[in-house]
């Protein structure tokens, strides 16, 4: 067999689409695996987030701490990257997870998915709307996740290029650095307003709740705490953009892994016609992809290493995801369904490979329904 | 409004109450921004499977009236748990409450708080509701219970008799057999010590009942005999559902006055389409809807427009605080009678609701 023909025929592999009456099975066996893990939720799963709520407490308060002495370099180095963790728990495995509902049966106010707020300049509010809503209804649908490329990357093929995306390396490491604006302003539709189709007014009115927790970020990290620091003023404030920062590129890294990596697939709206909970499972399967490691680096993502579990099952507490998975990807097997995993490094090559490759003009692929 | 009130209400804009609850409570388990919590101090078996609770809540317990019931959270299996249970003795002046439960066979809460709660245990209480209370002129009463509706009865006798009576008050309290009777030596030297206080047992599945204890199921011969003056009583009658329903059919049109409260819950409608009425707290309103619907459409056919996504259970978005009632998840069809938070999209009304919309 000629390497290329090897290539076909895994590629081939990887695209495979069960036919109808093979995904409403296979979509009855994910939800069968979705009622057991339901049924199963207790004690043990409430025990685990409020550790994780602990862990975000005590990394916060002993890394703002440190940075008081933030003259003492090891000090500021620890403070900083103490901070940057607990923010990283805050956004990710704590709010994320929370705000997705998925510890709504404890029924603690606290862990509320409709009120919970995270420290993060976006709003909870927003986030549920472009993130619970647009992108995980719409995964991977072009022109209805807004999540693709974020708008401003071109990632796929699919996407028509324009001579702007040359310079796409460059706004992809500015985007990184900023990531949690980016995400913030994302549903604010900027473009709208330069077009002219929304007036200043209107712009202002849908940027109030922004502005004013995006204020409130600011103040906390940028004034109090370097005032009350005193004379240390600056290393706290220095410390606090860095550990923003560390949190913004990791949450970038883990969140473009979990959709940008080589294999995923896009999809026409026209999948949304009639799409059975089956084909919804697919769709969700073959847009994701999932990261291989250690404990650590699951609970650090917030379980988003598990994407896949993740699109779906969204509103199941994301530390049940690895055991899921064990039975997501033996029910994926049985039925041919490509399940993407891969271990960071790899997967994050891919997304720079994307990242760089079509800044560059390629031929224009028409987005096909995979039926 | 005290200092520290004034205080807290300034700061409030800085505080969020969860990372206020964290820390505070590694001081003291009680210690709380915004809610009430009690910590279990003492416990005594007071029945078969019954057992008294003896709480210690913080400071922002707004009291309670004798008669009247409070709502007690607590966290089973992960899952916090709301019930009803009602003070069984009279206010106290260390601001100790008494509590006094009976289990329930399968049920959640009561088997918890009487097989598993330690001392230690931090409860959170809601106010305290009810207007089975003592008004403040002297009346002549008749007190009518079954099993565990003899809690809010004690707390009221508890206040009556710490002075001597000057009316007549009797107390009528059904149980299934003697070892299912709380406060049985209480009651005994309470009826000892003021002779115008009755206290009437009637056991249904005693076997050897001894003198003066009565059995069956109420009748007007037996209130008859036993209270010839019924016409000018109030009467209070606390107890499960069918109970205080066939009671209340006998007395309610022959006593001064007739007060009831039901300690279980009525039957929920099970047959999908009869309608229902869900109550709109926030917004104050009340629509009637077909049960077995999901609430969303149902909803925005009575013209409302609650927020939603996807409308398929994956976003959240509908997720509102169901306050009161029983709702079927339309996917599986199991039900949910918990007050808590649901989505819209995919649960449907099983009984009257009140949503927090
Ligand atoms: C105003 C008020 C005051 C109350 N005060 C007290 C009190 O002081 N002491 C006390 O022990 N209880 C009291 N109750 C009852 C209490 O609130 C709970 O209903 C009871 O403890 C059962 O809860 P559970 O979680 O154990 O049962 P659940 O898990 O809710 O129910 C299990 C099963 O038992 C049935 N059931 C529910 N409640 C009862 C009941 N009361 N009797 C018989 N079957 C029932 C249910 O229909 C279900 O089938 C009061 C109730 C009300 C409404
Ligand atoms: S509308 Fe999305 S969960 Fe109900």
């Amino acid at each position: 067999m000629t390497s290329s023909m090897t290539s076909v025929l895994k590629n081939s592999a990887k695209t495979h689409r069960p036919n109808d009456t093979q995904l409403a099975a296979f979509g009855a066996e994910l939800d069968a695996l979705r009622e057991r893990t339901l049924t199963d939720l207790g004690e043990r799963d409430a025990r685990y987030i409020r550790r994780i709520y602990a862990a975000v407490r005590y990394t916060e308060v002993i890394g703002r701490g440190l940075l008081f002495f933030g003259l003492f370099p090891p000090a500021w180095i620890v403070g900083t990257l103490l901070l940057g963790i607990s923010k990283i728990l805050d956004n990710m495995e704590l709010g994320h997870n929370v705000i997705h509902g998925q510890y709504d049966w404890m029924n603690d106010p606290h862990l509320s998915g409709k009120t919970f707020e995270w420290d993060i300049v976006g709003t909870a509010d927003h986030w549920r709307k472009t993130h619970n809503y647009s992108h995980h209804t719409y995964t991977n649908i072009k022109g209805m996740d807004e999540d693709i490329g974020y708008g401003v990357l071109r990632l796929f093929p699919e996407q028509r290029w324009r001579p702007f995306f040359i310079g796409q390396p460059i706004y992809a490491l500015i985007f990184a650095l900023l990531f949690q604006w980016g995400v913030a302003i994302q549903d604010l539709r900027f473009g709208q307003y330069f077009k002219g189709k929304k007036t200043g007014k209107e712009m202002l009115e849908e940027m109030k709740p922004f502005l004013k927790k995006s204020r409130r970020q600011l103040i906390k990290d940028y004034v109090i705490f370097p005032l009350i620091a005193g004379p240390f003023f600056v290393p706290v404030l220095l410390g606090n953009l860095v550990a923003n920062g560390i949190r913004n590129l990791w949450t970038y890294t883990i969140i473009f892994c979990g959709h940008f990596t080589a294999d995923v697939e896009l999809f026409p709206k026209s999948v949304l016609r009639d799409e059975s909970r089956g084909q919804w499972y697919y769709r969700q399967i073959r847009g994701s992809s999932n990261l291989t490691g250690s404990k650590l680096l699951h609970i650090m993502s917030g379980n988003l290493s598990h994407q896949i579990e993740h699109h779906l099952f969204p509103d199941i507490p994301a530390h049940r995801y690895e055991e899921m998975s064990q039975e997501v990807r033996a029910i994926c097997q049985r039925y041919g369904v490509h399940y993407n995993r891969g271990p960071l490094v790899k997967q994050f090559s891919q997304v720079i490979w994307r990242i760089l490759r079509y800044s560059l003009p390629s031929k224009y692929v028409p987005i096909k329904a995979s039926a | 409004m005290t200092a520290s009130q004034t205080l807290k209400r300034l700061v409030a804009p800085l505080v969020d109450p969860a990372v206020y609850d964290f820390w505070a409570q590694k001081v003291h388990p009680t210690l709380s921004w915004d809610r009430c919590l009690a910590r279990v101090v003492e416990r005594h078996v007071e029945a078969r499977d019954t057992v008294s609770l003896i709480l210690k809540p913080n400071g922002l317990f707004a009291g309670f009236a004798p008669g009247q019931h409070l709502n007690v959270t607590v966290e089973v299996n992960g899952v916090r748990l709301t019930r009803s249970y009602s003070p069984s003795d009279a206010v106290n002046k260390d601001g100790r409450i008494r509590l006094t439960i009976k289990a329930i066979a399968q049920g959640k809460v009561s088997q918890h708080l009487v097989h598993n709660c330690q001392i230690g245990d931090v409860v959170e209480l809601g106010r305290a509701y009810g207007d089975m209370t003592l008004p403040k002129e002297p009346h002549a009463w008749l007190f009518v219970t079954a099993g565990s509706g003899i809690t809010p009865i004690m707390s009221l006798l508890n206040t009556l008799t710490q002075r001597p009576l000057q009316q007549p008050i009797s107390l009528i309290y059904w149980a299934r057999t003697r070892a299912d009777l709380c406060f049985s030596e209480a009651l005994h030297e309470m009826s000892e010590s003021d002779p115008l206080l009755k206290i009437h047992t009637v056991l249904t599945r005693e076997t050897n009942r001894v003198d003066k204890e009565l059995d069956g199921h109420p009748r007007e011969s037996l209130f008859r005999n036993l209270v010839p003056d019924l016409e000018r009583r109030r009467i209070y009658t606390c107890g499960p559902h069918g109970f205080v329903q066939s009671v209340e059919s006998l007395l309610a049109d022959k006593a001064a006055a007739f007060q009831s409260e039901s300690f279980s819950p009525a039957a929920v409608v099970t047959t999908a389409g009869a309608p229902v009425s869900v109550f709109l707290s926030k917004s104050n309103i009340s629509v009637q809807i077909a049960s077995g619907v999901p609430l969303l459409e149902a909803l925005e056919a009575e013209g409302l427009k609650p927020a939603y996504g996807c409308r398929m259970g994956i976003c959240n978005t509908c997720s509102c605080q169901k306050q009161d009632g029983t709702t079927t998840d339309t996917r599986n069809g199991n039900t949910f009678s918990e007050p808590g938070a649901v989505r819209l999209c995919i649960n449907s009304a099983n009984s009257d609701l009140t949503l927090e919309l």
